[in-house]
């Protein structure tokens, strides 16, 4: 089965003309490990939001599990866990870990429906995963940027989803918790099947379970293929050092 | 001190209350969803609509709705795109809004003219009538019945709302749905505060309730209590000191806040830093 299907898919923000992703064909199958990398502004989180369709495509078509994005973007996304690139969260914003993390199951569990035991021990667990049980009290606002990034992590698990999209899960994790991460994914694909896609623009970063390198570049895939070939080919050293290779 | 009869003095102890529990409720989600501006906008929609209702004689409660909720309408799609031009858009109809409400005033009619233009510029307790209170009692148990129900949905699209959508969440709904409460709130509670003032029984009662908690379960608990407390001394400070209860109330809503900052454990300092994370690689 096709986790992610997309065809000739291009994307344009509100408000633009120029398209920032555009030609993507892309399919990826259940249980794949992939990651894209690619310079700054090279589409890489406009592609993952047009995966869970939170951005609209303009041109192509695209799926997920099967369903077309845009019909089903509601019923895709309870699918989908979405750890989103950094963003800036107020120091005092009122709320505690735990129901950051609970968050992450709003969609899941349902309307008119009401948080479980069951629910809250997907949570704790997904706490446990990350080894931020001890946090689960602390305000949101008052955690350092990695402990806040293994937040969201825990927070895109215990959606139990099976897609799990990563914007840069990395950028603030020091070594040995990048490491830490790292085996974590590789367990979660390794049992769950989950099939994940992540996007990085280190390339000493990607987790050793990653088979498959996506190349992105001025909003087009230009590499696609096995780890080891893309990784050392001369063009990545073009794209990362010089930025661009089509000029 | 003014003698007033016990059942009126009853109905406006009870309409403060439900007013205060209505506004500051509203206020949570007002605040934390940066509505600040829009909801400012509305408030003095409805308070145009007010005085409207009483230019034409039709009850002034329906006329404030309809302008609240049709400012609601045009503003609402423009600044939940956070687009540019929405910033413009509020600041213009906030303007037109006032003027048009000063017009309004100065064309009613007959005799009761300036009373009645005076109770819905700064409020009064005697301008809630039976029909106020229901539709306060019935809006407050609409309110509990929302939050209760869809507390978890609530909670996601107040922390983030682009990762609440990306969780399935029709996070659509629920930012029209607090737009709409907020229009009633404004709506049944302006001829007690007045509708210069009601927006900020929205505001100070919530921002209070911030500078306490972390937990988002509290503040939907104290604010509402805040709000009703306020609402209860301004009501006692407006019968002592006759000042308008409109007035009264946000006084004693912005002294609490003021308060509140100073002895704030959340701005306390070398109570743990205050750290600003998160931030865009090379960007
Ligand atoms: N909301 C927006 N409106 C218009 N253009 C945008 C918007 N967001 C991003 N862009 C543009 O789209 C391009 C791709 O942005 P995107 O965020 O997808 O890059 P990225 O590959 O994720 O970069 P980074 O490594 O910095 O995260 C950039 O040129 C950016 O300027
Ligand atoms: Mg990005």
């Amino acid at each position: 089965m096709n986790v992610i299907d997309l065809q000739n898919v291009e994307t344009i923000y509100e408000g633009e003309s120029i398209p920032v992703i555009h030609n993507i064909n892309l399919t990826v199958k259940a249980g794949e490990f992939l990651a894209i990398i690619g310079p700054n502004g090279a589409g890489k989180t406009t592609l993952l939001e047009t995966i869970n369709g939170i951005l609209p495509y303009t041109a192509g078509r695209g799926f997920v599990l099967e369903k077309e994005i845009p019909i089903y973007k509601t019923a895709i996304r309870k699918e989908i866990g979405y750890v989103i690139q950094n963003f800036e969260i107020d120091p005092l914003a009122p709320f505690l870990s735990k129901d950051i993390v609970m968050s992450g199951r709003a969609g899941k569990i349902g309307m008119f429906r009401f948080v479980s035991k069951e629910d809250w021990e997907i949570v704790w667990y997904s706490m446990g995963l990350v080894g931020m049980i001890d946090f689960a009290h602390r305000p949101i606002g008052r955690l350092s940027g990695g402990e806040f990034q293994k937040i969201l992590l825990a927070r895109a698990l215990a959606q139990k989803p099976k897609l799990l999209l990563l914007d840069e899960p990395f950028s603030n994790l020091d070594f040995s918790t990048r490491r830490q991460i790292e085996k974590l994914l590789n367990r979660v694909h390794e049992k769950q099947q989950m099939t994940i896609v992540i996007v990085s623009h280190d390339l000493s970063f990607i987790p050793s379970r990653c088979s498959r390198v996506i190349v992105l570049d001025q909003g087009k895939i230009i590499m696609d293929g096995e780890k080891e070939k893309i990784l050392t080919s001369t063009m990545i050293d073009n794209i990362f050092h010089k930025k661009g290779v089509n000029q | 001190m003014i003698d007033i009869p016990l059942a009126l003095l009853f109905t406006s102890i009870l309409g403060a209350v439900l007013a205060g529990f209505v506004c500051s409720t509203m206020g949570v989600f007002v605040v934390r969803m940066n509505l600040s501006s829009i909801g400012y906008c509305m408030s003095h929609a409805a308070f145009a609509g007010a005085a409207f209702g009483l230019m034409i004689s039709v009850d002034s409660l329906i006329s404030a709705m309809v302008f609240s909720f049709g400012v609601a309408f045009v503003l609402g799609p423009l600044s939940e795109k956070a687009r540019l031009e929405s910033n413009v858009v509020i600041g213009f109809l906030f303007s037109v809004m006032i003027a048009l409400a000063f017009v309004f005033l100065n064309f009613i009619p007959g005799q009761a003219a300036s009373g009645a233009a005076l109770r819905i510029l700064w409020g009064s307790i005697f301008s809630v009538g039976y029909n106020d209170l229901m539709f306060l009692l019935l809006l407050s148990f609409v309110l509990i019945f929302f939050i209760a129900l869809f507390y978890k949905e609530l909670l996601a699209v107040m922390f983030h709302r682009k990762l609440a959508e990306s969780a399935g969440v029709n996070t659509k709904l629920f930012y029209f749905a607090v737009l709409f409460f907020t229009g009633f709130s404004v709506s049944l509670s302006l001829r007690l505060v007045g509708g210069l003032l009601v927006f900020a029984l929205i505001i100070n009662p919530t921002s209070t309730a911030y500078q306490f908690f972390y937990d988002f379960k509290k503040i939907m608990i104290f604010s509402p209590v805040i709000g009703i407390v306020s609402c209860l001394i301004g009501f006692w400070l407006s019968l002592i000191t006759d000042f308008p209860i409109g007035a009264s109330i946000v006084i004693v809503s912005a002294a609490l806040f003021a308060f509140a900052i100073i002895i704030s454990p959340k701005r306390r300092k070398g109570n743990g830093k205050q750290r600003k994370m998160g931030f865009k690689l090379n960007t």
